[in-house]
């Protein structure tokens, strides 16, 4: 069962581009995963998708419902976090979970408490007094408590430490688990291989890429940069499955795919002075798919 | 219910403070009354040697300055123009903030529809708005009942606050229906406040000169205005009608703008 489906969904502020024939679908207890760099279209994606604007064409639905016609309904069983977390001034963190809660006709006092406790929040605290990342904290307790069966996420981890992310990530497993879909936007390639099961890509407003993660994953670029003792010929690292090569005197530095095992080969012929292996950001795949034509 | 209490909380302290001034502009201005009733008829006479433009732009006209409701009615204008300031402010602010302090992301992910949303605020304004009416009622008769030498004071009174509660709605509505609208809501309460100040001023113009009389219809303080409320016609149907026209059209043009945009998230 799908339990988000987006159908040519399009939206222009006046006559700029926001985002140009969306289309795809999210499954019962999927975890799926929207990347794609700053003003690609993620957050008007999901703005529409929760009726804060609405779409110039197309469609969308929710559980099997019209996300604008059944906008209120369908926010009964959604959670949502948004990028930056914003709160009404002069409240306490319990005030303002509270005040969540009394939009839900369940009682959330329980899920508030452990929720709290996992994330590590003091709830007497004023929101006002609270740092971006604490700020955050209520943003994702202030999401749960009511036990959503869709969790929507715009770009969750940004302001979070690396500990916190990880509790967090663990929480959303657990839901997943315990039964609920999972959209988030991200533009962290490291935090859509973690969690996610299918991804979708946008660039410019568009769809480019539609894929499985493990699909992703064999497609595993490496970044490698190499500092030679004296100047290469340009095209000794030319071999099968290197991309983007740029050489600027002695430090080479070009994407790799493929067995990892041949190209560290070819590094330990030459003399070297340092070596960088990373993982590439999403900008860097983004040329690939745009090179395979994709 | 909750977006109800939750604004009626969010703006008592602002009411608080706004009660406390208009009590304090009253009470002081009929303080000054006390000085100046003791000089007696004197002071009606060196009113009359003065020209008229002065005392348009000081709204004397024509009141009795030696009756305690007189004097009332000169400050009427004052303790309108703040009660519709406060309307108009408060109408603006309570549409707009939640786009302006972000909080729409959270607000209108509840299961609740936009319709309802503006419904508790709306409500939320009103209540607001009467009991600084009422604020204004109560501490108007007392301070005028003080000075007055046994006048009866309340039907003046009670009239003029009507005048002023329809005011007040006039100028709600103009705030809410503008941050409604609005494609920056940012720019709401200036421009609401911007409107509020040049209908004052063209009601003060209106008084400077006859030639432009016409165009009373176009500012809401010439529809209740405190000479016509206490001494002459009272309530005129006209502007009666006009007002509650004005008031509903507003009021829907809150509900359909609203329901109908891009939120600014």
């Amino acid at each position: 069962m799908n339990v988000i489906e987006i159908n040519n969904l399009t939206k222009y502020y006046g006559k700029e581009r926001g985002i140009i024939d969306v289309s795809f679908n999210v499954e019962e207890k999927e975890i799926f995963a929207f990347i794609g760099p700053n003003g690609a279209g993620k957050s008007t994606t999901l703005r529409t998708l929760l009726a804060l604007i609405y779409p110039t064409s197309g469609s969308a639905k929710i559980f099997g419902k019209d996300c604008i016609k059944h906008g209120p309904e369908i926010k009964k069983e959604i959670g949502y976090l948004p990028s930056e977390v914003f709160y009404y001034d002069k409240m306490k963190v319990i005030d303002l979970l509270n005040y969540s809660a009394s939009f839900y006709q369940k009682d959330c006092g329980k899920r508030i408490k452990e929720l709290t406790e996992i994330m590590d929040l003091d709830l007497h605290k004023n929101i006002d007094d609270l740092s971006f990342g604490n700020k955050k904290k209520v943003g994702i307790v202030q999401g749960l408590l009511h036990d959503p069966k869709l969790i929507i996420l715009d770009e969750p981890t940004s302001g979070l430490d690396p500990l916190m992310q990880q509790k967090f990530f663990e929480l959303l497993q657990e839901e997943n688990k315990k039964g609920a879909t999972i959209l988030f936007s991200s533009h962290i390639l490291g935090e859509v291989q973690r969690l996610c099961d299918r991804v979708a890509i946008i660039k410019e407003g568009k769809i480019i890429q539609l894929e499985k993660i493990s699909a992703l994953q064999e497609n595993n670029y490496k970044k490698i940069k190499v500092e030679t003792t004296a100047n290469m010929d340009e095209d000794y690292f030319n071999i099968e499955g290197v991309s983007n090569l740029e050489v600027k005197q002695n430090i080479i530095s070009f994407l790799f795919r493929g067995n990892i095992n041949s190209i560290m080969k070819k590094i330990s012929e030459i003399e070297i002075i340092n070596v960088w292996i990373e993982e590439p950001d999403l900008e860097e795949i983004f040329l690939h798919y745009y090179e395979k034509g994709a | 219910m909750n977006v109800f209490m939750r604004e009626m909380k969010a703006n008592r302290k602002a009411l608080i403070i706004w009660s406390l001034g208009m009590i304090l502009l009253i009470a002081s201005s009929m303080g000054k009354y006390a000085g100046l009733s003791a000089s007696g008829q004197s002071i009606n006479e060196l009113l009359a040697q003065m020209p008229q433009s002065l005392k348009a732009i000081m709204g004397m006209g024509t009141f009795d300055l030696t009756m305690a409701t007189g004097y009332y009615g000169v400050l009427f204008i004052y303790v309108a123009m703040m009660a519709t300031i406060h309307a108009t402010m408060l109408g603006a602010n309570i549409i707009s903030k939640e786009e302006r302090d972000k909080t729409a992301e959270f607000l209108f992910l509840k299961p609740i529809s936009r319709n309802k949303i503006i419904t508790s605020k709306l409500l939320a304004s009103v209540v607001n708005i009467l009991i600084f009416n009422l604020v204004t009622f109560v501490s108007s008769i007392l301070m005028v009942q003080k000075y007055s030498k046994g006048e009866a004071v309340i039907g003046d009174i009670t009239r003029l606050m009507v005048g002023m509660l329809f005011l007040q709605l006039i100028f709600l509505f103009i705030g809410t229906a503008i941050a409604a609208t609005s494609k920056h809501p940012k720019n709401a309460p200036p421009l609401a406040t911007g409107i509020l100040l040049f209908t004052f001023m063209l009601s003060i113009a209106i008084d400077l000169n006859n030639r432009i009389e016409n165009l009373k219809y176009l500012t809401p303080f010439k529809y209740f205005d405190a000479k016509n409320l206490m001494y002459a016609r009272g309530f005129e149907p006209i502007y009666v009608i006009l007002s509650v026209i004005i008031i509903v059209v507003l009021f829907r043009v809150t509900y359909v703008f609203y329901e109908n945009r891009d939120l600014n998230v």
